[in-house]
């Protein structure tokens, strides 16, 4: 240990540069901690919101996605900024419901190298139809050109229940292809004219079809 | 050091303020996200429109869509209208089947007007767009002395957009019928 006497103005100075530099690392330390916290907190939970949506912006039906202001001018700025983003017509949801599913209702992706049944039954007199798409929005080629079936277009059994059979290869009834999409999305699209859909009240939300997994490859 | 050791020297100044710059920025970030996409709808067909309008789209095929999630379950037709040189009039019937809907989007992609067909009967729809609502619209068929033969058109306070019309694609037998009667809406710059 150095005694008094052994203290240099170099080690003097030395010792004030070593503190002046702790000083100044934990300041610095502190504002990178701030600026990180403020970068992730902000734009993390903006991204959640107008990315994945809540409670309050969406309406949640199983794997079913709908975002109940879309298109609708008093829409809150998270749904305008996800159509936005998605870059989608989308058309009032006064009138018109779109839901998304990305996962089948077991939670799982939707995937091509999978086999699926969606089925459902019709909601009420409502025009409706059922897409697929793979998980960029694009429609997936097949020599069929099936893409879609809608509520005049689909083979309904007697009990105004309907299945769909997502599959790469053709199956009986109403098949949609999937071969070679990778990750698929179906989007569920239901028309009244009648009311706003949005604004009846005591009224049971439209039943959404269920999508099951049969097999993978 | 402890954790109390930590407690006491923490920069309690920064920490309460980090909620609150979040905040901002959440806020900021959220609104400005519409107008920093160059992805949206809008912008993706305008190229591809002619002005004030109304166009027939071509079928929704695999590598031709021209949006993301644009189901081939429909026809459309679009007109890109822009009411800055004066109104511009929109008129389309929609007939009685159930899916027909015509809607008058901003470039944010708002719907400023909304309108389904009713089963039963056809809707006609005439629509004046107009810069602003306080808009002159000419001196009305009644003024002049004129009986009008048709309803007044609804005015609609939109500066730039795109009108659709949209028909359910019920399969090859009814195509003539649904082009029909998409091609048979109109979109053109007003005279009054």
């Amino acid at each position: 240990m150095l005694s008094h006497s052994a203290l240099t103005p170099f080690h003097v100075v030395l010792h004030k540069v070593q503190k002046r530099v702790a000083i100044l690392f934990s300041i610095l330390g502190d504002w990178a901690a701030f600026i990180g916290a403020v970068l992730i907190l902000g734009l993390g939970t903006s991204w959640y919101m107008i990315d994945v949506g809540t409670p309050l912006t969406t309406a949640r039906q199983g794997p079913w996605v709908g975002w109940v202001s879309g298109g609708r001018a008093d829409a809150d700025p998270y749904t305008r900024a996800h159509f936005a983003r998605l870059g989608t017509l989308q058309l009032s949801a006064e009138m018109t419901l779109t839901y998304v599913a990305y996962t089948d209702s077991g939670g799982r992706r939707l995937h091509s190298s999978c086999d699926y049944v969606v089925e459902g039954r019709e909601p009420g007199t409502n025009w409706w139809s059922l897409s697929v798409f793979n998980d960029h929005g694009e429609l997936i080629a097949n020599p069929a050109q099936r893409y879609a079936f809608t509520s005049q277009s689909i083979a309904m059994r007697p009990d105004g229940t309907f299945v769909v059979a997502l599959a790469r290869d053709a199956r009986p009834g109403n098949w949609l292809p999937t071969g070679g999409a990778g990750r698929l999305a179906l989007m569920f699209t239901t028309i009244d004219s009648t009311a706003p859909m949005l604004a009846k009240s005591g009224v049971a939300p439209i039943p959404l079809p269920e999508i099951r997994r049969i097999q993978c490859r | 050091m402890t954790l109390r050791d930590r407690l006491k020297h923490a920069n309690w100044q920064l920490i309460l303020a980090a909620p609150v710059a979040a905040g901002i920025l959440h806020i900021c970030a959220t609104l400005a996200a519409p107008y920093l996409t160059a992805a949206s709808a809008y912008s993706r067909l305008v190229p591809a429109l002619p002005l004030n309008k109304m166009q027939v789209l071509a079928d929704i095929t695999p590598g031709a869509e021209p949006l993301p999630f644009l189901s081939p379950d429909a026809r459309y037709a679009l007109c890109r209208f822009d009411t800055s040189n004066g109104p511009v009039t929109v008129s389309a019937t929609l007939p009685p089947d159930p899916g027909w809907m015509l809607a008058v989007l901003s470039p944010q992609g708002d719907n400023v007007y909304a309108s389904a067909s009713t089963p039963g009967r056809p809707t006609p729809i005439t629509l004046a767009l107009v810069p602003s609502e306080e808009h002159f619209l000419g001196v009305t068929p009644e003024a002049r002395g004129i009986a009008r033969d048709a309803a007044p058109p609804i005015p609609i306070a939109a500066q730039r957009g795109i009108v659709v019309m949209r028909g359910p694609d019920r399969g090859f037998s009814y195509r003539r019928e649904i082009e029909a009667n998409l091609g048979a809406a109109r979109c053109s710059a007003a005279h009054f």
